[in-house]
């Protein structure tokens, strides 16, 4: 049991319409059944290509997306079944910084109102401790408090993404949704991002729940990591575990996809654990294991029964075959 | 980078002011404004009173430099009297179909499901309404006042507003600012009004000012086709009643015409201009 | 080897609203057949720039070439007839790009563009033109190629329609295959499938690839020589493996430091600050605000790419020997 957030069988359905008028109804399954924990002071990072599930996970986490089953307890209280005002009151514990810093921010808002916004709706403190309160954190993001009436459209990417996670640090919270915040930034400022998260998550004690598809970026920044295929975890575990001795086929292949800098043309590689072929669509998933199609170890089995999520040396692996 | 604090509406209004088109616009508009609000402190005349023969010419007789209509009654003093009544429906017909269109587009677009498909119906009821014909019914129907008319113009034009409305809070609704107001628990209201509209402003005022042109021309059509207000002088009424002498006369017709094309014209420059100042895309050439 | 390409002292100028900008300022690089040429860098150096100098396809205005030349099998494409480059295009110089989806035309089917672009540059027959379709999709590897032919863009998903985009490049065997960032929008898995695909293409065709990305993980597996901009200039030029194990330039070596990659658990080191706005370029080094080894001469002048053996770069502080 994690001490700050608890997720237990999360599901997430959108309705996908019909195919014809007397066709049945589509559901498109994005979140089929997630479980997993984060601890105080920790990050879990979710890894997972486009469709897997990772976002809506999240959001799902901390009721920006209407969830179709399951719980989530935060510090133990299940958010799921909060009131809507219990929940406004409570998301001054649960805030996220996105992918895209230049849709994130207002753009007819200064940069001092941005920070205040959330201190003001939450009533923290008096008004002139919140006045404090948004010099701290601008300086805390390493931006000038000379930029506080500036407007977003002013800085750079970067710069950007700071103010954002200022934004999502005026309450105080003590979990931090990050979706892609560094995807849509240059590898050198990336590098920036990453290194300003690491030291507010030791400074601060913040959890983060953090979502890529970058897995050096996660490697760099979580202590655990899971890896999502289809709506599904397909394997979970301390970093190392995953990393260095990834136990689901989709993992290792995974792995060997990212472009790697040992990799060299000059001496000829031949990529291991390569597949063909697409995702599957998570509309009406295929039965059995989502991974089975592109699976280079599939049996029969793997077609029918869907492999449950198992504890295996030190993480949890859904696979009937996992490799050693 | 640029360190002076500027918002996004005072780049707006710069880029206008570099917009030649979209000035003359304004000038001219500003001009029409002018002449209709303290044209008669230097023109004094009655706009209703008969106080020449009928039909004299244009530029014959220096009392009355644009002639006089089919009852002897001053154009220029006619021109400056009606000015503001037809400017002041313009104005209120687009003020009405802002407010209509805006409140449901806006509702519609932000809570999506049952309440957009309702407030969908109901806006697709008004926009399949032959427009000219509702609004002569209102018109009759009612007393035909200048109010009746700017409610009628209102009435029949705001589901255009509301469509665009509503395509921008789509748009919008979606983005990440959005998601991060909802997520440090700000209420739908103040989503709505001090987050989404700032932000879907800029294709609004631009619609707001083309329906300031097309709401005049309307109340044009009206007037013209003798359902206006015959003890208000506007533009409208003066063509309206002075047609069936069109072609004895021309001068009565042609002079509120102008005037009418010449407001259209600066408003839609005007409108054209914000579209572009607005638009950044534009403004980095 | 003999060079196909070469580029030499090439300038693009930009009209903004701060002025005439110098978006590409003295390049000159060259492109041996059958090899990859990696240009690497971030948003806004000009890797992409120059990919549209070498097409042609430089959008004037606000664009305009400044200066140099761009020769293509010793034949000069900047003053060349726009006819000329036309049959150039496509034919011997061929171009895929980031966005699969909106380089293909959505109301075509797929082989119905593929057939154009064959039968644009080729005195070949309709059904001809149709077989060789089929055959080209085949080899990119897409199942089922005879039925998928038919099929229109949006019924393919991401990674098929890079595959088609590159068997319309490949159609009519260019010599030199332009690949501006084609994986961008595509995941990591179906991104190894496309650069596996283009190593495959290329050893096939002999075409000479050059091949623009910000991923130095992608240099590493892909490149036999990389091309290192910023803020419009090449800084470093050598063979992959001399630029990814000894990098010279300081904006290199912080370009492979700050990636987090599975190997190293170094921490990350940043580069300070961000890139100059090309309108703010002053006389100096662009990278002098960011340097650690920048001193007085750094801001005066405005380092030349200077060969040292087969690795040139363009930095004062490695001139001198500070570093």
């Amino acid at each position: 049991m994690s001490d700050l957030l608890e997720v237990r069988d999360l599901s997430v359905r959108f309705d996908a319409g019909r195919a014809s008028l007397f066709a049945p109804r589509r559901w498109l399954e994005a979140v089929r059944g997630v479980s997993f924990g984060i601890d105080r002071g920790k990050a879990l990072g979710i890894v997972g290509e486009s469709g897997s599930g990772k976002t809506t996970t999240a959001m799902a986490a901390i009721r920006l997306t209407q969830a179709a089953a399951g719980r989530v307890l935060l510090e133990g209280e299940d958010l799921l079944t909060l009131d809507e005002a219990a929940m406004r009151a409570r998301r001054k514990d649960v805030q996220l910084i996105f992918q895209d810093p230049y849709s994130s921010l207002n753009p007819r808002s200064r940069v001092r109102d941005i920070l205040r916004e959330p201190l003001d709706l939450m009533e923290v403190g008096t008004r002139a401790s919140r006045e404090e309160r948004v010099r701290e954190l601008i300086d805390l993001v390493g931006l000038r408090v000379d930029q506080l009436p500036l407007f977003p459209h002013q800085f750079s990417g970067g710069q950007r993404q700071r103010i954002s996670i200022a934004r999502a640090l005026a309450t105080a919270p003590k979990l931090l949704v990050c979706d892609e915040p560094v995807s849509a930034l240059d590898v050198a400022i990336q590098a920036q991002i990453l290194n300003l998260l690491l030291r507010l998550k030791e400074e601060l004690d913040l959890g983060y729940l953090f979502i890529s598809h970058d897995l050096g970026v996660v490697r760099y920044l979580c202590d655990e990591v899971a890896v999502m295929y289809l709506g599904r975890i397909v394997e979970i575990g301390p970093r190392a575990q995953v990393f260095e001795s990834p136990r689901h086929p989709y993992t290792r292949t995974l792995l060997a996809a990212v472009p790697s800098l040992k990799r060299r043309k000059s001496s000829g590689f031949k990529r291991p654990a390569a597949i063909e072929g697409d995702p599957p669509s998570p509309i009406n998933p295929p039965k059995g294991c989502a991974f089975a199609r592109r699976c280079p170890h599939a049996k029969d089995i793997c077609l029918s029964i869907d492999p449950a999520l198992e504890p295996r040396a030190g993480g949890r692996v859904a696979c009937h075959f996992p490799v050693s | 980078m640029d360190e002076s604090a500027q918002s996004p509406a005072a780049e707006a209004w710069i880029a206008f002011c570099h917009n030649i088109p979209a000035l003359a616009g304004l000038l001219i508009l500003l001009g029409i404004v002018a002449l209709t609000l303290y044209g008669t402190l230097f023109y004094a005349g009655d706009a209703y009173e008969i106080v020449w023969a009928p039909h004299e010419k244009p530029l014959t007789e220096s009392d009355f430099p644009l002639g006089t209509d089919y009852l002897g009654r001053d154009i220029v003093a006619g021109l400056i009297a009606g000015g503001g009544p037809t400017l002041a429906v313009g104005l209120c017909a687009a003020l009405l179909t802002m407010v209509i269109g805006i409140a449901f587009g806006a509702l519609a677009g932000y809570y999506g499901g049952w309440v957009d498909i309702v407030l969908m119906r109901i806006t697709e009821f008004f926009q399949v309404l032959p427009a000219l014909l509702f609004a002569m019914v209102l018109v009759t129907l009612f007393s035909p006042s200048l109010v009746t008319i700017a409610i009628a113009i209102g009435v029949v034009s705001w589901p255009q507003t509301a469509r665009l409305t509503r395509a921008e809070f789509l748009k919008i609704k979606e983005l990440e600012y959005v998601t991060a107001a909802r997520a440090i628990g700000t209420r739908d209201r103040r989503i709505i009004w001090k987050v989404i509209l700032p932000n879907a402003a800029p294709p609004l005022i631009v619609s707001a000012t083309l329906t300031v042109g097309v709401a005049i021309l309307f109340e044009a059509g009206i007037s013209f086709l003798g359902l206006g207000d015959p003890n208000t002088m506007s533009w409208g009424l003066m063509i309206g009643m002075n047609r069936e002498y069109i072609l004895d006369a021309w001068w009565p017709v042609t002079f509120p015409g102008l005037a009418i094309f010449l407001t259209v014209f600066s408003v839609s420059l005007l409108g054209d201009g914000i579209n572009d100042a607005f638009n950044p895309r534009l403004r980095e050439r | 080897m003999s060079r196909i390409l070469e580029i030499d002292d090439l300038a693009v100028d930009f009209d903004t609203r701060f002025g005439r900008v110098r978006a590409l300022d003295g390049v000159s690089v060259g492109l041996e057949a059958g090899e990859t040429l990696g240009l690497v860098g971030e948003s806004g150096c000009g890797k992409s720039i120059t990919a549209l100098a070498v097409m042609g396809l430089v959008p004037t205005p606000p664009g305009r070439i400044g200066a140099g030349s761009i020769r293509f099998c010793g034949e000069e494409l900047i003053k060349a007839p726009k006819s000329r480059l036309r049959n150039l295009r496509g034919a011997e110089i061929a171009m895929i790009f980031q966005e699969p989806m909106s380089s293909l035309n959505p109301v075509f089917t797929v082989e119905d563009q593929i057939v154009e672009a064959i039968m644009l540059h080729r005195p070949i027959e309709y059904d001809a033109a149709r077989r060789e379709a089929v055959a080209l999709l085949e080899r990119v590897g897409i199942p089922e190629a005879a039925q998928r032919a038919r099929d229109y863009p949006h019924q393919l998903s991401g990674g098929m329609r890079q595959r088609v985009m590159i068997a319309m490049a490949v159609s009519c065997r260019p010599r030199v295959l332009i690949a501006d960032e084609p994986t961008t929008a595509l995941d990591v898995t179906v991104q190894a499938q496309i650069f596996d695909l283009l190593g495959e293409i290329q050893h096939e065709f002999g075409v000479a690839i050059i091949l623009i990305t910000h991923d130095m993980g992608v240099i590493s597996e892909m490149a036999d020589r990389v091309a290192v901009m910023y803020a419009g200039r090449i800084i470093e030029e050598a063979g992959a493996d001399d630029v990814l194990d000894h990098p010279q330039h300081p904006y290199t070596r912080g370009l492979i430091a700050c990636i987090p990659t599975l190997e190293d658990d170094a921490s990350l080191r940043e580069i300070p600050g961000v890139v100059p706005p090309l309108h703010a370029l002053g006389r100096g080094c662009a990278f002098a605000d960011r340097c650690a080894y920048m001193d007085a001469r750094c801001r005066r002048e405005r380092p030349a790419l200077a060969p040292t053996g087969h690795h040139a770069n363009a930095c004062l502080a490695v001139a001198e020997g500070r570093l």
